[in-house]
């Protein structure tokens, strides 16, 4: 149900724009073990401006994040936020419309800000229902080197929207 | 003579409840998520600030020392912090063993800045990580004598490693305080080392922002040298040794965090003229900013 709803709203954030955003974000976060850990990290997200809600989980070990519809947030401040809290971003769960792109047999898909190369290890029958142009899907970026953020990230696609 | 002893028990039983009133109502708070006595090496997230108040108590076979201790610590980056921690010393030891507070905290009236740095983290998994911190401090004292000694500027370094998950927790660590003479004499050195395990019961995983409890015991092992008089800077090898252990707890809901322990000797193989302890009990209230 969840999942439905978080289609419809990108749908509809898709439909009549031209901009490509990140619309949600389920950030893994490693070596957070306490309270204070949590509050530190809830409340150096809800400072930075796009981010509509923000919920952490000490057992999940994740930071649930919902973005605002207008939002320049990238994945690499998102994640920066976390190490500034002395913590480790790994895995992000995402929802974001962007551009896809193929190029070199190698899809793409862009946001205002950020890349992200669909990954091989992506169900074939989702890569083939890629099309060039706009479009909006969910899937899982990988883990990068927190010292070390990229631009462009790697994502397991899971659904097109 | 019974209403000396009298009096002196309801006196310490005022001044308890004054340590306890005054860190439940502080404003600060103090020491970090780790355990009360032992070193830690968790550091504060970047711009981060926690202030702490903590109530402190020293018993040895003469006397009894009260003291509150502030303690301001601020992130410089998630790695760096700094800590300035000033006392009010409500009754001091004619004759005080040399200890420390804990991690953050001198035991006895001094001053003391200090900085931590984290250097290897490794978080690698949901809560867990291994983590390493070194601290390096200068201290002045608030007193002119102790222990029949005139008291120095002092510095401290202190190195610790530790495991942080959400059930378990361990830190082992050691560090070194140095006095320097002070008009001819000289405080005694201490040498100093900590293991801490500490455990979250089942009972106390609720998810954040519920509240969060743990248990640990902590045990330390000292080795403070002996005073040097009239000049003589020559130190004799002759150190004492004490080992304390016992429980401390910890509470944190959200922002707040209250620990409060106690340690108890189980050796003490002192030079001549040291004075026995007792026990040390501690509060400490926390806020993070």
């Amino acid at each position: 149900m969840k999942n439905i709803k978080m289609m419809v709203m990108i749908g509809i954030l898709g439909i009549g724009r031209v901009s490509g955003q990140i619309a949600k974000v389920d950030q893994e976060v490693y070596g957070m073990d306490c309270a204070p850990c949590a509050y530190g990290l809830e409340r150096g997200l809800k400072k930075m401006d796009g981010l509509q809600e923000v919920r952490v989980s000490l057992n999940d070990g994740k930071a649930y994040l919902g973005l605002a519809d207008k939002n320049g947030l990238t994945l690499r401040s998102i994640q920066e936020e976390v190490k500034k809290n002395g913590f480790s971003a790994k895995k992000a769960e995402v929802a974001l419309m962007g551009n896809a792109t193929k190029e070199d047999g190698q899809w793409f898909i862009e946001t205002d800000k950020e890349r992200f190369a669909v990954s091989q290890d992506t169900p074939t029958e989702l890569i083939q229902k890629l099309a060039v142009g706009r479009t909006s899907v969910s899937g899982t970026v990988q883990d990068e080197e927190d010292d070390n953020l990229p631009g462009q990230w790697a994502i397991v696609l899971s659904k097109i929207i | 003579m019974i209403c000396r002893t009298v009096t002196k028990i309801s006196l310490n039983i005022g001044y308890l409840k004054l340590i306890l009133l005054l860190a439940v109502t502080g404003t600060a708070m103090a020491q970090g998520h780790g355990p009360l006595y032992g070193l830690q090496t968790p550091t504060l997230a970047k711009g981060g600030v926690d202030l702490n108040v903590a109530g402190m108590s020293l018993g040895t076979e003469n006397e009894t020392s009260y003291m509150l201790r502030y303690l301001f610590s601020y992130g410089i980056t998630e790695d760096l912090q700094i800590n300035l921690t000033t006392p009010t010393m409500i009754e001091r030891l004619g004759d005080a063993p040399r200890t420390r507070g804990n991690s953050n905290m001198p035991a006895n009236g001094d001053i003391e800045a200090s900085l931590w740095y984290r250097f290897f983290s490794n978080a690698f998994g949901v809560g867990k990580r291994f983590e390493s911190t070194a601290i390096v401090g200068v201290s002045a004292p608030t007193d002119d004598v102790r222990g029949q000694a005139n008291v120095g500027n002092s510095v401290h370094a202190a190195i610790s490693t530790g495991y942080a998950s959400r059930t378990w927790y361990g830190w082992i660590g050691g560090g070194y305080q140095y006095y320097f003479e002070k008009d001819g004499e000289q405080l005694g050195d201490l040498l100093y080392a900590s293991a801490v395990v500490g455990y979250r019961p089942n009972i106390f995983m609720g998810d954040y922002p519920k509240p969060d409890w743990r248990i640990f015991i902590e045990s330390l092992a000292e080795f403070p040298g002996d005073n040097k008089f009239d000049g003589q800077l020559d130190f004799s090898d002759s150190r004492s040794t004490k080992v304390l252990v016992g429980p401390s707890f910890l509470g944190l809901y959200g922002v707040w965090g209250i620990s409060f322990g106690a340690m108890f000797p189980v050796v003490q193989d002192l030079t001549p003229g040291t004075i026995k302890e007792k026990y040390r009990i501690a509060i400490n209230l926390s806020y993070w900013l």
